[in-house]
């Protein structure tokens, strides 16, 4: 898997865990069943979501900030040759290469980046 | 929704033979048979969960759980470890049950915060531990689940 993708991805889960958080079903389970002190929470994932940004090259983070700034979410997953981003169908040709998250895909339609589940 | 329809015996290990928290993590998420990426970022976004807070939720349970873009479904494990494991419980006992869950951010039918709170209504029964540690074989896991009705 690209670096790149695998940071990105990373942070994708930690926005994910992040917005959970702020709901009122996650917040009230975290707190109430995992004793979670949610605001030391949410101020922990900022943190790191801070630092891997800065890990991620020019041009990467460039479109991730474009991207994560619009649609709330920079990585998608392909499913079906879908994108899960904008539902728009991805060129065939990218998925059937040996592992297409060796390189960094980008949906031409709506600029998210593109990650494929085993 | 029942607990017993998402757990099946090839992601439950009854004698984990693990020396701490990650290593217990890591063995657990490998009985999902993901790719070893897959594996690697799975791994610490449970632990990045678990330095928010510890999910041990005291007498010997604790429930790590994530979302993750790695898992295409929602999964399931369960483990138990016969000498405890220090998981920074509620309670700061050993932690010798460790029922693990992981979801995809969308799923269709949004199963993972129920799931979540089955798992610990389960944990909560009175009789719950002591069953876990008589169980002899990942078959009388699910039948416990099943025989409790979560």
């Amino acid at each position: 898997m690209h670096e790149q993708l695998e940071t990105l991805l990373e942070m994708q889960d930690l926005h994910m865990q992040r917005r959970a958080l702020e709901e009122g079903d996650v917040r009230e389970f975290e707190s109430g069943v995992f004793d979670m002190s949610v605001e030391e929470a949410l101020a922990a994932l900022d943190d790191k979501i801070s630092e891997l940004e800065h890990r991620l090259t020019g041009d990467v983070q460039e479109r991730y900030r474009r991207v994560i700034g619009r649609r709330h979410r920079a990585v998608v997953p392909v499913l079906g040759g879908v994108c899960y981003g904008c539902f728009v169908a991805v060129p065939t040709s990218w998925a059937s290469e040996a592992d297409p998250n060796d390189k960094m895909n980008v949906c031409q339609n709506c600029g998210r980046f593109h990650y494929y589940p085993p | 929704m029942q607990l017993r329809d998402f757990f099946s015996t090839d992601t439950v290990d009854l004698a984990l033979k693990t020396e701490t928290k990650d290593e217990t993590l890591r063995a657990l998420v490998r009985l999902f048979h993901l790719d070893e990426k897959s594996e690697s970022i799975l791994f610490k976004m449970l632990k990045r969960r678990e330095t928010l807070g510890s999910t041990g939720i005291g007498r010997g349970i604790a429930i790590p759980h994530c979302r993750s873009l790695v898992v295409n479904r929602l999964r399931v494990a369960f483990g138990r470890h016969a000498a405890g494991l220090d998981f920074k419980a509620i309670d700061e006992k050993p932690v010798h049950y460790v029922f693990l869950i992981v979801a995809p951010p969308l799923e269709v039918s949004n199963q993972y915060l129920p799931v979540l709170g089955k798992i610990a209504q389960f944990s909560k029964e009175a009789d719950v531990p002591d069953r876990l540690a008589g169980l002899e074989s990942p078959k009388e896991f699910l039948q416990l689940l099943e025989e409790k009705g979560v």
